[in-house]
This record gives C-alpha cells, structure tokens and sequence, in this order.
C-alpha cells in the first residue's frame, strides 16, 4: 500500500483570540499574501486553508489578491477547506447553525471558486458533538480532518485514520491529526517527519504531516518549504509530497484499508470552555433560536401575504452568528475587548431577526379580521392616551405567533393589566395581572394562556384595565408551596432550597434524600480559562446562604415564590415559577456576582441507582456516564434513575447556559464560570483582571420531572419552547381576509421537529423544510402537511436524522442536503 | 415469537380493463357529468395537484374517489390504518391511463373508471393474506411454472396473463426459484403444524414444494459434467436461447458451448465438455415428462454465487423439512452438497468453467478478495462459503474434511474477521466511486447477505461465532432495513431474537398493500407529488418514504424498492413468480412471527 506522507502547508488563523477581530482580519490578509508568494516561488508547494469568512475578507478588501487565489485554486494549489464560515466550536451550535455554517460558505465557495470544499477542518477545536459526521456529509464534505481530544486527553479514540459514524448511520473518514496542526523550523520539522514515518510504516497507509506557522497566521516559511524539499525522497524512508487533505482523502479511499470505526463523540479538551464567559453563550443561543424563529414567520409571511422574504437579510445575520461561533470566541476563552464586538455583532443579527419577526407578525396580524362594530364611533374619555391605546372600551385584540412545529400552551405577557381575556371564539381564557418590571402608572402587565396551533398564531381579546392597581407582594402567612397538574415543589424556610420536588404523574418525590436547587460554589482556582487538563469541578467552596424567601404571587394562572441567597460578597436572586398546566417549574434568577475563581452550579441530587444522564446535543441527544466529568450540552441535561422503584427523570434546562456535571445522581448545572479572560497556563502576574462572569448576570432555568427515560419524555420539546419566546403582537381593529387562528405547518409525529422553514438561496423562491428526528426511533411515512403549498407528502426518517427539503413552485418535492440541491 | 402480529382481512385492489364502450362497462359512467372535486383544506398529502383533480365520486362508508389527470385517488377518512387512508391508482398496472375523465362507484366498495384510452373497473375485495398468498401462487403455477422453475414468463402480449409464452428465462433462474420452493416448503411445513400430515391443503402444499424443490436440484445436477458444476438455468431445445451469457447444448456424451457473444468473448463456441454424468430419474421427470430428453437440454453456465449461495440454503431447507421424510429426496440433498462443495474446493474456492477459470462471480478465495474487485465482495463472499460448509455437514452429518475446511478459512484464512467488515469495505468502495451508500448497493445482495447470515447464526453453536456472525448480519442492516421487507427482517429477527423488534404496522402494510397480481405493467410512481424525490451523489434517486407494494413496482427481491422508477422489472411484457410474497409469508407464518385473525 502507498505510505506516502503528504505535506499540508496550512496557516491556522484565529480571527479573534488574544487580539480582537480587526487584527484578525489583517492577519488573514498578511497570511494569503505570504502563501501567494510561496505558491509562486515553489512550483510543488500546496496550501491549504479553511474559513469562508476568510476568503470574503479578502473578497470586499483586496479584490486583486482574491484573483489571484481563484487562480491558484483552480489550478488545485490552494485548497480551500472546511466547507464552514469559520471553524467553529462543536459542541455548543444548534444543529441548524451547523446547517447554515455549511449552507453559506459552500454556496459561497461554489459562487466564487466553482467547487465546494470535500474535507471538513476543524484542527483547533475543543471537541467534537456525536452527530458531527451526519452535518459534514449532509455539507457535501466527505473527510474530516481534527486534532483534540489529544491522546493523552482520551486514548480511546482512534488514532490517525478511522471513519466515524453518526447514529443516523452517517459516516465519514477521519484524520486525527497526531502532532498538532502547525510547526515551523528544522527541530519541529525533523520531529514531525520522525512521527510520520513511524505512523505511516505500523498502519501500513500514507499520514498528513501539518505545518506552517500557525494561531496568529504565517503559514509555511521559505525556509520550511524548502528543507521539506531536500526531504522529499530519502533512502529507506516513505515518499514525501507536498500536498492536500482533499488529496490525501481521495487516495486513501480506493485503497483497500480496514480502518477502525467509532460511533461516539470527540471529547474532552478544554472542559471549562462550556461554561466560560455566559454572555456570548447568553448571545449565541438567543441569535440562533430568533433567527429561526424569524425565518419560519417571514416565510409563512412572504407566502400569506405575498411580500418579499428577507433571505439576503437572513443570510447576512446568520453568517455573523456563524463568525461568532469560532471556537474561541464562542468558548469564552478570548479577550475582553473582543466580546464587545461580538455584541455589536450579534446585536446587529438579532436586530435583523427581530425587526423581520415583527413585520411578518404585522403583516398577517394586519390582515386579520378584528372589526368590531361601533369601534370607529367618536368617543370622549378621561385619561385620555392610555384609554385609547387600550381600546377605549373594547377589548383589544392580541395576536399570538407560535414558531415551533408542533402545538403550545404558555402564558403570554402583555404590558397592560386586563380584567378579562377571551379567545376568537370569545370563550373566557386564564389570566393574571403580575407586576410589571416598570415603575410607571399601575405597575402591571397581563399574563395570559395561549394555546397556538404548529406554526400558527391564534387571536386573542384582552379588556384593559385601566383601574387596576398593584397590590402588596403576598406577607400573610407564608406559606412556601407549589402545585399544579404536573408538579409539587415545596420550599425549606431555613436554606431556601427545595424540600419536596414530586411528580405527579407517577407520585415520585425527587428530594426524598437531599435538598434540591442548590446554589453550590466551587473553586476554580487551579486552571485557566480553558480548564487545560481538569475534567472536572467537584472543589465545594460551600453553599450559598439563603437571605430572604417570600411568595410574590399567589394568582389564577401561577405562583411566584423568590429566594435570595449569598455568598460573601455574591447574590443569588432566583424566582420559582409554576403556571397552571405548565409541566416545566421555571426558575428566573439575578445573580450579582463577585466570586474570583469560581463556579456556580445548581445542584439536583435526586438519589435513586441504575442512573444514565442524557444531554441534548447538536442534532439530537447523547447519553453519557454520570461520572462526574463536565459535559457539554445545549438546551437541557437529565438524570435518570430508579427512585423508590420507580424509573423517573428531572431535566434541568437553561435559556443560554451549555455546562452540566452528573456525579452519580447529582445533576448539576453550570449557571456562571468566573475566572481570568483569556488566561492560557499563565502565570497570573499581580493585575486588576478582569473576569468572565463577574458583575450582574440574568439567565433562567427550568425544572422538568418525566417518568422513564428523559428521551421518551416531552423533554426536547420543552426545553425548546422555554428557549423560544411566543411573540405576542398588540393589534388594532381592521377587517381582514385571514382567519382569527391558523395553522400552516405541522409534522405528524412527537418526534420530528422543524427546525428551519425558508426559501431556497438560489433565488427560484422555493420553500426549504429542514427537520429531525428528536427521539432516537426509527419512523415511517411521517406526514408534513402545510397550507403554504397547499399539499403535503409523506417521508420516512431514521434515528437521529436531519432532512432538509426543497418544496419546488410546481409543488414536486426534493429531499436535498444542507445545501438546498443547489450544489 | 410469543405474540404473533396478526394480520386481518383486507380491501384488496385488482383492476380489470375494457374498451370504453364494452358492454361490462356502466352507462352511467358516460352519462356522468364531470364534477371537479372542493378539495380546499384536505387533510393529507395528495398524489396530485388539487388543480388536476377532475371528477368525483362516493363510494361506500364514506370513502371518495377522486379522479385527475394523474390517476385515481381514494381517500378513505374513517381508515382503521394510517397507510390506508389515502390509495393512489395509476397507469398502467391499475388503470389504461391516467387521464381519468369520470368515476362511478360499482356498489361494491370499488370504482369505475374512465379514461382516455378505455375503462377500468378498479375492484376493491375483502382477502385474508393467506388467500392472497393462494391466489399469487396458483397465478405462478399456471402462468409462470416452467418445468418446476417458476421465476418469470414473458407474455406476447403485455398485461394479458393468458398470453404467456412458453419459456421464460432468467439468468437467476435458480435464485428465484429456490426462494419459490422455500415458499412453499415453508408452507408444506405451517400447513403440516396447523392442519396434519394428511391433510388435503397439505398434501397439496407438499406436492407444490418438492416439485419446486426437484426444479432447483435439477440444476445442481443438469450439467452432467459429474463435478458438482451447478447451471444458472435450462432450456430445451423448444426455446430460443438468449444472448445473454454461455450456453451449453448436450449431445449426449459431450455438451458444446453454442455461439452467444459471451462465448465468442470467451473464445468458448464449439468447445465440449463432459454431459454424461447421471442425473437422477426422479429430477430428470420434470423435462422427460413433457417429452424432452436429455439431448433437448441447453444449460445455462458461467454460474455465479448467487446462485450457489440459494441452493445450499436450499439444500438446508429441503433437507429439514422434505428430505426427513422423503429418504429418497434427501439422498439427491446430501449428493448435490457434496459434489458442489467438493467442486468448489477442487476449484481453490470457485465454480470452474470449462475453460479452467473461474467463473465470473463465483469466487470465495483470498485471491479474489485481495483483488481490487474481490476486496468490497469479501465480507459476503466469506459468510457464503463459511455457510455453503456448515449446510454440508448438517445435511450429511458428517464432519470431517468440511469442519477442516471451515475452521480453516474462519481461523487460518480470517474470514471470521471479514464476515464483519461489509459495511466498513463497502462503504468506503462507494465514497471511492463518488457514489452515496444506496447507490452503489447491489440490491440483490441483501437476499445473499441475509441467507448466508441466518444459516450460519441458525447452525454455529459456539457462541463466539454465533455472536460473529450476528455482527456480520447487522453490518448489513443500515441497508436492509428502508425495505421494510419481512422477508429479510423475519429471518434477521430469528437470527437474534433477543433483539428483535418487528415494526408490526410495517409488516401489516407489506402484506395488505400487496398485489393479487405479478403482471408486470408499472405504476405513475414519478409524476406523484406526495413523495419527496431524493437524489444521491451519482444521480441515483429514491422516494423519501417507502410506498405501499401496490403503489410502487413489481420486483423480486433484487432491487431497491424505495426507487424513484415506475418501470416494474422486465418491463410490461412478463409475469413474475409469486416467491416475494410467498417467501415472506409462509417463513412468517411457520416462526410465528404472523398470524391470521381468527
């Protein structure tokens, strides 16, 4: 077999790690100029290099210089890699971020290089989620090429060159790269050559062999390039040969090779980076689920009431969202300043989701009938403007748009206090005035139970008012209990944790053994930023103490009881919501947090054996050991075990949180990560640093009990409606052509959830569906039906799977890949 | 299985054609004046664009028909199952075309249908699977039997079932038949458990199966080169013979390689071997009784292991159930195992053509599997020969140089290790070719992969190996599972019954939606718009869901149903052989796996 070692010169460039992202940008430029050179001094060098992001830099900056690599990559000397925006962290994007990662920059590649990228590059980042192969290969993308874990981080992995496999059956060859992704000068060179030769020669197949300077760009030297050369042929050694991982997969894969397999994910690296600066987790997770969000209604939108969908727009948020997904930047482990402009950068793709969010909702808000007869009749008031924008007597219509694929029932505020809300159909609908977070005229907004339909909206009258007035919080009696249908939580007086936490449904006590929601301090002295080397954090500085607790709201629709407790110099404000009918206990908490060093964690030991945890990942979930190591997850995490013989489960999900650790039945979640910025194995000289989570952080979580295990539960389902917010649109009074409810998507099975609804990038104006299996089961003849084309069809989809379909003008539909069938 | 799925009777469909003014045909399917049907707001998915529908009619318990420009759709809104509550009906295989111009309900939960090319009355009748599976075989033994072997006959004239010819060849002649016998010996086997031995349906089921089994021996012996050489197929002399592959014609002593392309490639024309060697009376019946002798024989060479791997599973099958019984039968078993394992092991693990070489795909050595076409081929190469030996010794009993042999290739030669390696191998041979996993997939490999897998899991009593085999067999399942074909899955489920877990309306739906019919004619599958069209690297496309049989082509089980084709296989001018629904069924029904409803 051929054991040729092939040379891939490549820069890996960060954009923004220890310098903000303009230094970034002139790095990229400084490095392609370099490698453009070299190309053209050495006639056999080859470069290769990732990031779209990169190449439209160059693009919009120095057009010439983006001719030349057009040249260079047609003639197969450059060899864009990574078919992504950037190289994203892999732990911590939405499965549909990985799709528009993949969705922007092929497309982009293909526009400006005629061909999209074959390997997927991910050399730096932190870990890599189980379902990956399924989103490179659904990319086009046919090799993978990583480098962490290292083998001294995990040995289980295979070395070198192994296919991994997705649980949707997915597979694609991996390279693990066994040296690291850069190495300049004769020393590093030498090494490398050394390790290739011995890799090549036990497996019996070719190997990579990365360098050029790397981190802060470079690329390969002269003088690196040109002691490659004198190497190329030695007596007694394998070939070199400078080279590509496009070439080097495409070679290995008509030789005869029984590779290892591996079904599992690529962990642990940096573990501290899940946690690591909650803003840009807090930014990340609302840009990614209002872009959705957005997408789905201005599409439903453009078709109701034929106006123009803001694709371009959406592509522009998106591919910022994407940028900000870099894994240092997203894992929290860059500077300060550099975080400031991941807000103007993320503001500015909420900005575009929000304000295209509230057109769609008021384009078809607008065109429903909401005319009440006698409402144009002049009328003379007292207290004028706020009786007029209130109705001037008649009930106010509120129109309710649901972005999720399947029905909802949630309160939903408005900020006036009614004193009666009815549905279309004008039957009475549960409500409550609460106080309102302004300290203006009566201080309250209404809350009231919507139940929308599958990407629908639903109208709802609400009668202002304008007589209410605050009352005191409840002080009588206190009495610290919760219930509704679902769930039963009581409150210790002393401590302020949860004393009794039952589900109803199977009568299971969760905190028969301990107290639960404990707001746990650990140290976090001994490691940077990253956590280079520690798996876990188990070093209990103690318990927050509890300071005040006091029920704030005792009404129709829900309950409010606030806990507040400290920690030297650190306050935890966290108020415990139970709404009626609501199967999720939330938890809205205000920390003003001083602790240098630390961890908060909030602790759930439920006790019980036979225990399995389960975290949602990229694409689905995945169940690990509950053994103590800190765990990347998305929107939630669960424990599952037999308690008092009976099989039950607590979730514990967040609105931007993405760290968990399970040791045995002690579910914790990582609310706050306070350490250094950017600290990498330093040696911490005296200075006034700034920390990561110091100061004022906002973040809510929720408690969901199950019965069995957490994937047969409504867990994805409610962790997803917590992170998505039910956009209620005050409306006017008009005639209209459009029906109070409406529905215009929906997927027949529990299991299959819509995570994208757009139009086609090719301009052609067709619809583009991406959905996915959320339960881990095999399903057949699944039906979508949807009032925007009219029809529906029939799909069969796999464990885990992520499908994207294109619905064509003449209603023939195509099941396609992230890259819409335009590729 | 302890709790069998049960399967009820069903509205069947079949469809019977007529000229538009044919005396059958009910005026008031002319008289009618087309209505275009209000489908605003309908429920589910519809075959066609709501624009296209044309005509409606009521039919009984609330079910409508609606006709259009693409076929007729049946919407039943009270369907006890999901997988009924829409049916679509197309050109040709239900209706002349699919122009449909009026529909008249028939009184009797069926439809007429006018189109432009004539009418259809589309039938609607309450069948038990069982009758199902009595009426495609009683098709299959008047229409299709030739001689015992029963995989297809071509019709002159197409879609007339009466207008079958009399031969009918396929190049897996074989195969085919041996999964009909199978069928059958399966059924013999229910039939003998459910009603006795000397029951009339019984006997008439073993009558059924040792003739289909005496046709698939035949091969093993028809040759006459007296090496165990095994022929794909036979005509006589009363037949054409195709251009397709070598033929043999035996003249007695000697059989002479008759001129085809393949011969000439070959440089095989004129060239003799051996014919004489003795085959037994018992088989030789199946020609002589039609008044064919020996020198009316052209045999089919060049066989592959294919076919051999359908007739040592055979061997297996018969030699349990009819040869027990029938010493006689079984003495003709035991031989032809044994002189095709010994030809094989003579050949360096291949079937040797008279020329010397192997045959084109009937290799299992390391040669082969170490050549860059041999390499993807190992993995079910490898279980084939390991399976071929432990038939041999279960229907011999004997040990001896077949155990040697075994241990030899699974210990000595790896091929304990390359039983696992098939999706591994063919996968990356896929990528290779800038081909997605589905299509590069020689579906006929599936029935390969899943004969020589539960034969071997069926017969290794160490449960190391048993456990190597079950991997081997799951390496296969990513690509057998999208059929949803009982007939792989019963006997993938019996290979591992720990783990199993039938998808219980999957099966109901294989077995409803099934055709009364093997008429090959096509269906209007691609002009439907409820099924996502799927397109892989190579151009290959699939449906993205798996359609109802009767709603997709006829196949045997050699090609992909989820396929984006209307073409049935052969095209409009065959009849096909029953065994994929027979097949499927009778194992079920024998392992317990399906029942009846009382």
């Amino acid at each position: 077999m051929d054991k040729t070692i092939r040379l891939i010169g490549n820069a890996h460039l960060d954009p923004i790690w220890l310098w903000r992202w303009q230094e970034g940008c002139g790095e990229v430029l400084q490095t392609f100029r370099s490698a453009l050179d070299r190309l053209n001094e050495y006639n056999d060098f080859v470069f290769t290099c990732s990031s779209a992001a990169y190449y439209k830099w160059v693009e919009d900056i120095d057009p010439k210089m983006f001719e030349e690599i057009k040249a260079m990559v047609k003639k197969g000397r450059w060899v864009p890699v990574n078919g992504w925006w950037v190289q994203p962290d892999c732990n911590m994007p939405s499965g549909e971020s990985f799709a528009r990662q993949a969705l922007y920059s092929q497309l982009y590649y293909k526009e400006k290089f005629g061909k999209i990228c074959k390997t997927g590059y991910n050399v730096d980042s932190f870990g890599h989620s189980a379902f990956l192969p399924q989103f490179l290969v659904n990319a086009g993308m046919t090799g993978y090429v990583m480098h962490r874990p290292g083998t001294h981080e995990n040995k289980e992995i295979p070395e070198n060159l192994f296919w991994w496999d997705s649980a949707d059956g997915s597979r694609i060859m991996t390279y693990r790269i066994p040296e690291g992704y850069g190495g300049s000068g004769k020393n590093a060179l030498d090494r490398k050559m050394q390790d290739m030769e011995e890799r090549a020669n036990e497996t019996g197949h070719g190997m990579m062999l990365f360098y050029g300077v790397g981190n802060h760009g470079g690329g390969p030297t002269k003088g690196d390039i040109e002691y490659l050369r004198e190497n190329l042929r030695r007596e007694g050694f394998n070939d070199l040969e400078f080279s590509s991982p496009d070439d080097f997969f495409e070679e290995l894969m008509t030789q005869p090779l029984d590779l290892p397999s591996w079904n599992d994910e690529l962990q642990h690296h940096a573990s501290g980076c899940y946690s690591a600066t909650s803003l840009v987790k807090e930014l990340n997770r609302k840009s990614e689920n209002l872009l959705a969000s957005a997408e789905k209604w201005d599409t439903i939108s453009s078709i109701v009431t034929d106006s123009k969908a803001e694709t371009e727009e959406f592509k522009k948020a998106w591919r910022e969202v994407c940028f900000n997904q870099f894994h240092d930047i997203l894992c929290g482990c860059s500077i300060r300043e550099a975080y400031e402009d991941v807000k103007m950068s993320e503001g500015y793709a909420q900005n575009i989701a929000s304000k295209s969010y509230n057109n769609a909702a008021l384009r078809i808000a607008r065109r429903i009938d909401t005319w009440i007869d006698g409402v144009d009749k002049a009328v003379l008031v007292e207290n004028t403007s706020n009786q007029v924008a209130l109705g001037n007597g008649f009930p106010r219509p509120v129109v309710v748009f649901n972005p999720h694929s399947y029905d909802v029932e949630i309160p939903v505020r408005v900020h006036h206090p009614s004193k009666a809300v009815k549905d279309s159909d004008g039957k009475s609908v549960l409500f409550q005035n609460v106080r309102a977070s302004r300290s203006n005229d009566n201080h309250l907004d209404t809350l009231f139970m919507a139940k929308i339909k599958p990407l629908g909206y639903a109208t709802y009258w609400l009668e202002a008012d304008c007589d209410a007035k605050a009352e005191k919080e409840v002080t009588a009696e206190q009495n610290f209990f919760m219930e509704n249908e679902h769930i039963m939580v009581a409150f210790d007086r002393e401590t302020g944790y949860i004393k009794n936490l039952v589900n109803k449904e199977n009568g299971v006590e969760y905190a028969s053994e301990n107290f639960v929601a404990i707001p746990t301090v650990i140290s976090d002295e001994e490691t940077d930023t990253w956590a280079h080397n520690v798996f876990k954090f188990h070093n209990v500085k103690g318990f927050m103490e509890l300071q005040s607790i006091k029920r704030i709201e005792d009404g129709a629709l829900r309950s409010v009881i606030r806990t507040v407790h400290k920690f030297n110099d650190s306050y935890l404000t966290q108020d415990f919501i139970l709404a009626k009918g609501q199967k999720t206990l939330r938890v809205d908490c205000k920390a003003m947090w001083q602790e240098k060093f630390s961890l908060l964690k909030m602790s759930f030991a439920v006790g019980g054996e036979d225990e399995i945890s389960t975290y949602e990942i990229p694409g689905g979930f995945i169940k690990r050991p509950c053994n103590g190591e800190e765990e990347p997850a998305l929107n939630w995490a669960d424990v599952t075990a037999t308690i008092n013989g009976k099989r039950s489960g607590i979730a514990i999900m967040s609105d931007s949180k993405y760290s968990y650790d399970c040791v045995g039945t002690e579910l914790r979640l990582t609310a706050l990560r306070n350490v250094i910025f950017a600290d990498h194995y330093s040696d911490r000289p005296e200075a006034n640093f700034d920390f990561t989570d110091e100061g004022l952080n906002r973040f809510s979580y929720g408690i969901y009990l199950h019965s069995g295990e957490a994937e047969n539960s409504d867990v994805m389902k409610e962790a997803h409606i917590f992170n998505n917010n039910i956009v209620a649109v005050p409306e006017s009074y008009h005639k209209g052509d459009l029906d109070p409810v409406d529905s215009f998507m929906y997927v027949d099975a529990d299991n299959v959830e819509i995570t994208a609804l757009k139009r086609c990038e090719d301009g052609s104006g067709d619809l583009v569906i991406r959905l996915y299996e959320t339960k881990g089961i095999d399903c057949t003849r699944v039906m979508l039906m949807s009032k925007l084309f009219d029809n529906g069809f029939w799909f069969d989809i796999k464990k885990h799977e992520v499908k994207t379909f294109r619905v064509r003008r003449d209603l023939t539909v195509l099941e396609t890949n992230f890259l819409e069938g335009i590729v | 299985m302890k709790n069998p799925i049960i399967l009820f009777p069903r509205l069947t469909r079949s469809s019977s054609h007529y000229k538009k003014y044919d005396i059958e045909v009910p005026k008031a399917l002319h008289e009618k004046t087309p209505k275009k049907p209000n489908l605003e707001g309908f429920p589910y998915p519809l075959p066609q664009r709501k624009s296209d529908y044309t005509c409606y009619c009521h039919g009984e318990d609330g079910v409508m028909w609606f006709g259009s420009n693409g076929g007729v759709t049946r919407y039943d809104e009270n369907a006890d199952r999901k997988d009924d509550i829409i049916m679509h009906f197309s050109a040709r295989r239900d209706l002349l075309d699919n122009n449909v111009l009026a529909l008249e309900s028939d009184g009797n939960f069926g439809v007429w249908a006018l189109t432009e090319k004539g009418a259809t009355h589309i039938k609607m009748t309450k069948m038990s699977m069982e009758e199902k599976a009595k009426l495609l075989t009683e098709e299959t033994h008047k229409y299709v039997d030739r001689r015992g072997m029963t995989s297809q006959k071509r019709l002159a004239e197409p879609g007339n079932v009466k207008s079958a010819v009399s031969y009918g060849h396929s190049d897996n002649d074989g195969s085919f038949t041996v999964g009909f016998s199978i069928g059958e010996i399966f059924r013999y086997a229910t039939l003998k458990k459910e009603l006795g031995d000397y029951a009339p349906e019984t006997l008439k089921a073993r009558e059924s199966a040792t003739r289909a089994c005496e046709a698939c021996l035949l091969l093993m012996y028809i040759a006459g080169r007296g090496n165990g050489f095994v022929a794909r197929s036979y005509l006589t002399t009363a037949e054409p013979i195709p251009d397709d592959g070598l033929f043999y014609k035996k003249n007695g002593e000697t059989a002479v390689c008759v001129t085809t392309t393949d011969s000439q490639k070959k440089k095989l024309v004129g060239k003799e071997i051996k014919a004489d060697a003795p085959i037994p009376e018992r088989l030789k019946k199946l020609y002589t009784s039609e008044g064919f002798s020996d020198t009316d024989i052209v045999y089919k060479g060049d066989t592959s292991s294919d076919e051999i791997t359908h007739h040592y599973i055979h061997l297996l099958v018969a030699h349990e159930f009819l040869g027990r019984e029938d010493p006689e039968l079984d003495a003709i078993i035991k031989e032809a195992a044994v002189n095709t394992m010994n030809h094989i092991i003579e050949g360096g693990y291949a079937i040797i053509e008279i020329d010397g070489n192997p045959t084109t795909w009937a290799k299992w050595n390391l040669d082969y599997f170490n050549s860059y076409m041999g390499w993807a081929d190992a993995c079910l190469n490898a279980a084939e020969l390991l399976m071929y030996f432990k038939v041999t010794m279960r229907v011999t009993g004997e040990k001896g140089k077949w155990e040697e042999e075994y241990n030899k290739l699974l210990y000595k030669d790896g091929y304990k290790e390359l039983v696992t390696k098939h999706f591994d191998r063919f996968h990356q041979v896929a990528l290779a070719g800038g081909l997605d996993d589905r299509e590069e997939i020689m579906y006929g490999d599936h029935m390969l992969a899943v004969l020589s897998f539960w034969g071997l899991t069926t017969l290794e009593n160490d449960p190391e190996l048993k456990e190597v085999y079950r991997e081997g067999f799951r390496s296969w399942r990513y690509s057998l599972q999208p059929e949803y074909n009982p007939g792989y899955d019963f006997l993938y489920f019996l290979s591992d019954p720990d783990n199993a877990k039938p998808d219980a309306e999957r099966i109901r739906t294989w077995f409803y939606r099934f055709n009364t019919s093997r008429i090959a004619s096509g269906v209007s599958l691609t002009s439907r718009i409820d099924y996502p069209q799927k397109l892989f690297m190579g151009d290959y496309k699939e449906v993205s869901a798996l359609p109802p049989n009767d709603e997709h082509f006829i196949a045997k089980y050699d090609r992909d149903p989820l396929e984006f084709k209307n073409e049935d296989s052969g095209g409009a001018g065959v009849v096909e052989g029953c065994y994929p629904y027979t097949f499927a069924y009778w194992i079920g029904r024998y392992f317990g796996f399906i029942a009846e409803a009382e």
